[in-house]
């Protein structure tokens, strides 16, 4: 093990830095505010820090280490050239507050992102301020709750959302000040049409789904719920967290959504990086339009003056909407995170339909070779699809509840499994309504035989006596970590009296 | 042609293998009403080469702070940071991982980030960290929010908490936002000539929810008063302060003249300003706020064979368990960012971040020194300031910024922009990164520009 507060070097081993600047007098801190205690940080210097780090970053599993089939995660490769453009010092070091004139470049950016969004989600204007999904989802739900202010709807007190929807929908809605009204999906995964219609009335705000939905399927009744809530004055709104699989196949505009915001960190590949940043900017018909956070960029003429100082033959600006609900963070959105991803949007332009051909097609392929392989094997009466259907799209969901009967095998003892075998293991136990649920992502940039490979370990799995799989994985940094030990002994930070 | 599809020119013998004829049989459940017409009007794909050549040229054309003398923060401070942190955190482990769920194999990242959490508890002075929230703003309106589930039982005046009123405005819109949900209601402190805080008025303080103040405060004031706050406020009310992290190398943790949470922009430690994002939201506190605090906790565990772990805990406050009824809505975060926090304080310890803090109290302390002496500037605020302070200028601020940008200099902020009476009032802000010849160049284009002003006056 290496312990970052295990390094007690001398004083002053760490970084060195260059003498502050002469003054008359030394600067003081009012003498009742002065530390009197130093911060027990440890102290290391760069070559011990640099082994540290690099230490840990080998116990950990990115993208770069393996197959990493996250469903709900889209977890697709990240382009390195992103993270050069992302260091320059155009956008590294640069203030929110400049003036326009100093940041044109960025604006076009912003402007040429809320273009491209609002392209493929059919919607009449995006803005680039929420920094992550939830707080799209937030945004979203506060701009419609103003719209029916401002119309003197205030009894629109309610959100639905279906009972497989991500934790963050009825999350985000609640602290807004919704209630919330949970509806049970169809026995085959799907929204249903009977139990909307008999929640949808005047006062219900929104509901709130995802399409394709979390079990990786579409949700070909979407027009006739995009009727039932609008009949009953509601707004529709979109979860993009399953954008890879749609984008210039169909769009939220098309299936009758009023608002929508898009997780950039999947749809177009900004690094997760353990956990964030990400960035969630939303879209939104017109007429929630004037609700929206800024600013906005915007473009018009350029004077004469602005002219030379111009980087096209616009002239951008920051733009503020009428009736603003305010700020969610308090500069411009995850500038850094926005950039990473126009870069990745200039690698497919109008190509990104092609893209989300190859997320589904690797979809389909993965579920076929998984079923393919598990015959051959004579494996395949331990699991079943999570939902019938034809065709999936970016993702599908198997159900381990057979192998579960048949010998005590959980889906979590799948997921331990198939890390000792290399892969970051698949979303378990979500959506809630598929019992023992394994929710697969391949993404788009994952080779044939990669999933090919994949099929035969997941199948070589299922082969394994229960005993082993109950004992794994055997192979990981650490064996299976005890979760219940974490919570009852709360250990949050270092023990520094600890022997 | 786009280059990151492994299986361009294999579509074919995929479709077929699964019995299909083509692409569209999969998307044949997708209803005719709802599908695009035709392509996406885009522009077509770019390779890398042309991609990294439009970054150069749009990114390029921004100016880039470093260029030239710059003294604008309000929040966000130019500081180095050490390029090992670079070359470590772009480490695809750490950079091309999700969050941490199957912690078998993301003990790298796990780790790492208790230790940030104890790296930020010994910083604030308090005995719990999370694992950082989107940035300042959102940490602070989260503060309030949390400080409302706790103390609301026993408070005098529920629902109510206090903020300074100089708390910026688009800070302040954060909080509205994030409390108008739950219907607290938002108050103000108001603050003495000097800057500092009127200990008087917060005694309508006492009672509520939760106060929120800033050491140094939004004008850099260093405020001895806050000390004092706790005793006045009493212990049902939360006492939040935001900080900037870098002064606590010379300026009291916090946690030890009573605060109950601490909150801030993590940013100067560790990350660049890029634009205002990503950040990362420091968030700390006590004990009897840990069950109802929002964001991802990791605890120290052990594994099946007794060997030192560690996982996610206490997930049960949060939305993927919690749902409706989670602390917070909060799921992505600010992990990686937090990381490069976590390496810079790293590689600091604790006398090079009192080194730090120093050199930037001296790049303070001259630029105030200079600016004193520079003919129709007032430094505002006789007190103790960290990183930035307010002057005021001949003529409107606005107007001296523009002049100051005409001659190369970003001059810093125009305050009326946070509180409209102030057309005169200039927030200027150095950090280690300000040199003599910055502070040089802006006392001399200062003193030029308050005689073109006598002139025209």
């Amino acid at each position: 093990m290496s312990h970052l507060f295990g390094h007690n070097g001398a004083e002053n081993t760490g970084y060195s830095q260059p003498a502050g600047l002469d003054c008359a007098s030394e600067p003081s801190v009012p003498k009742g505010l002065m530390r009197k205690q130093a911060a027990q940080w440890p102290r290391l210097s760069e070559p011990e820090m640099v082994r540290h780090y690099t230490w840990l970053s080998k116990r950990n599993f990115g993208i770069d280490t393996g197959f990493y089939p996250l469903g709900s995660c889209t977890m697709k490769h990240n382009p390195r050239v992103n993270e050069v453009i992302a260091q320059l010092p155009g956008i590294a070091d640069i203030h929110p507050h400049q003036p326009e004139h100093h940041l044109q470049g960025l604006l076009s950016i912003y402007y040429e992102m809320q273009h491209m969004l609002e392209v493929c989600a059919g919607m009449d204007q995006v803005t680039l301020q929420p920094v992550a999904g939830a707080q799209g989802e937030f945004t979203a739900v506060r701009c419609i709750q103003e719209y029916f202010r401002m119309r003197g709807e205030d009894q629109r007190t309610k959100v639905i959302v279906p009972d497989s929807a991500h934790g963050t929908n009825p999350a985000s809605a609640a602290m807004a000040g919704f209630e919330i009204v949970e509806i049970p999906s169809r026995a085959d995964g799907r929204i249903d049409l009977d139990a909307l219609a008999a929640v949808a009335d005047e006062t219900t705000a929104a509901m709130m789904i995802t399409n394709p939905n979390t079990l990786g399927l579409f949700e070909a009744d979407i027009s006739a719920a995009s009727d039932i809530v609008h009949k009953a004055g509601g707004q529709m709104y979109y979860d993009g967290a399953n954008f890879n699989a749609i984008l210039g196949i169909t769009s939220p505009g098309l299936m009758g959504f009023d608002a929508v915001h898009f997780n950039l960190h999947k749809t177009f590949s900004q690094p997760h990086g353990g956990g964030g940043p990400g960035s969630g900017p939303i879209g939104v018909k017109a007429h929630l339009a004037p609700f929206l956070p800024g600013p906005l960029a915007a473009r018009r003429e350029p004077s004469a003056e602005e002219r030379s100082m111009a980087v096209d033959e616009h002239w951008y600006h920051w733009h503020e909407p009428e009736h603003s609900i305010g700020k969610i963070q308090q500069w411009h959105g995850n500038a850094g995170a926005v950039i990473r991803c126009w870069a990745y949007y200039r690698r497919y332009g109008n190509g990104l339909t092609t893209m989300s051909e190859h997320a589904v097609l690797n979809a389909n392929y993965l579920r076929h070779a998984i079923h393919r392989e598990a015959k051959t094997a004579g494996v395949d009466h331990l699991f079943v699809d999570g939902a019938e259907t034809d065709v999936a799209k970016h993702e599908f969901t198997l159900s381990m509840q057979p192998a579960k009967e048949a010998m005590g095998v959980s889906a979590m003892d799948v997921a331990k499994g198939l890390l000792d075998r290399g892969y970051m293991a698949p979303t378990v136990y979500f959506p809630l309504v598929v019992p023992e649920c394994m929710m697969i992502e391949p993404t788009e940039t994952e080779s044939k035989d990669t999933l090919d490979t994949f099929a035969k370990h997941f199948v070589e799995v299922l082969k394994t006596d229960p005993e082993t799989l109950h004992a794994a994985p055997v192979t990981t940094p650490v064996r299976r970590v005890d979760e219940v030990y974490a919570a009852r002994n709360l250990c949050l930070r270092h023990p520094f009296d600890e022997a | 042609m786009v280059d990151q599809l492994p299986n361009r020119g294999r579509e074919t013998e995929m479709l077929k293998e699964m019995g299909y004829k083509g692409m569209e049989d999969l998307f044949a459940d997708i209803p005719a009403d709802v599908r695009f017409k035709g392509d996406l009007p885009l522009r077509g794909p770019q390779s890398e080469e042309e991609i990294i050549r439009d970054a150069r040229r749009l990114l390029g054309s921004n100016v880039a702070m470093g260029s030239r003398p710059s003294f604008l923060g309000a929040g966000l401070y130019r500081n180095y940071v050490p390029a090992s942190v670079f070359q470590l955190v772009t480490r695809g482990e750490f950079l091309t991982a999700y969050t941490p769920y199957q912690p078998e194999v993301s003990q790298g990242m796990l780790q790492a980030m208790w230790e940030f959490q104890t790296l930020v508890s010994e910083l604030v002075g308090l005995p719990i960290a999370n694992l950082s929230l989107y940035d300042g703003s959102t940490a602070a309106a989260e503060a309030l929010t949390c400080a409302v589930r706790v103390h609301n039982r026993k408070a005098s005046q529920p629902n109510t908490v206090y903020v300074s009123a100089l708390t910026p405005p688009d800070k302040l819109s954060v909080m509205h936002n994030y409390c108008q949900g739950a219907e607290i209601d938002i108050r103000m402190l108001s603050h003495n000539e000097d800057g500092t805080l009127d200990l008087q008025a917060l005694e309508q303080a006492a009672g509520s929810c939760g106060v929120y103040l800033e050491q140094p405060n939004p004008l850099g004031v260093l405020d001895e008063g806050l000390t004092a706050v706790k005793e006045i406020v009493g212990e049902h009310t939360a006492l939040i302060v935001g900080v900037q992290p870098i002064s606590l190398g010379v300026v009291e943790a916090p946690g030890h003249y009573g605060a109950d949470i601490v909150v801030g922009e993590g940013q100067p430690l560790g990350s660049p300003v890029t634009g205002g994002g990503p950040l990362y939201g420091i968030f700390a506190c006590t004990k009897p706020y840990l069950r109802l605090m929002p964001g991802r906790i990791v605890g120290r565990s052990i594994d099946v064979d007794g060997k030192e772990a560690y996982c996610l805990t206490l997930s049960t406050r949060e939305q993927h368990i919690r749902r409706h009824r989670a602390t917070s809505n909060i799921c992505t975060n600010e992990t990686l960012i937090a990381l490069m926090g976590a390496m810079h304080m790293a590689l600091l310890g604790p006398d090079g971040l009192r080194e730090l803090a120093q050199r930037n109290m001296r790049a303070c302390q001259k630029a105030k020194e200079a600016l004193s002496e520079t003919p129709g500037v007032r430094l505002v605020h006789d007190a103790s300031h960290f990183n930035e302070f307010v002057i005021e200028v001949e003529g409107s601020a606005s107007a001296c910024l523009t002049y100051l940008d005409d001659n190369g200099i970003i001059g810093g902020f125009d305050l009326a922009r946070w509180y409209p009476d102030k057309t005169q009032h200039l927030l200027v802000t150095t950090t280690d990164q300000t040199s003599l010849a910055d502070i040089e160049a802006l006392c001399a284009q200062l003193a030029m520009w308050s005689k073109h002003q006598e002139v025209t006056a």
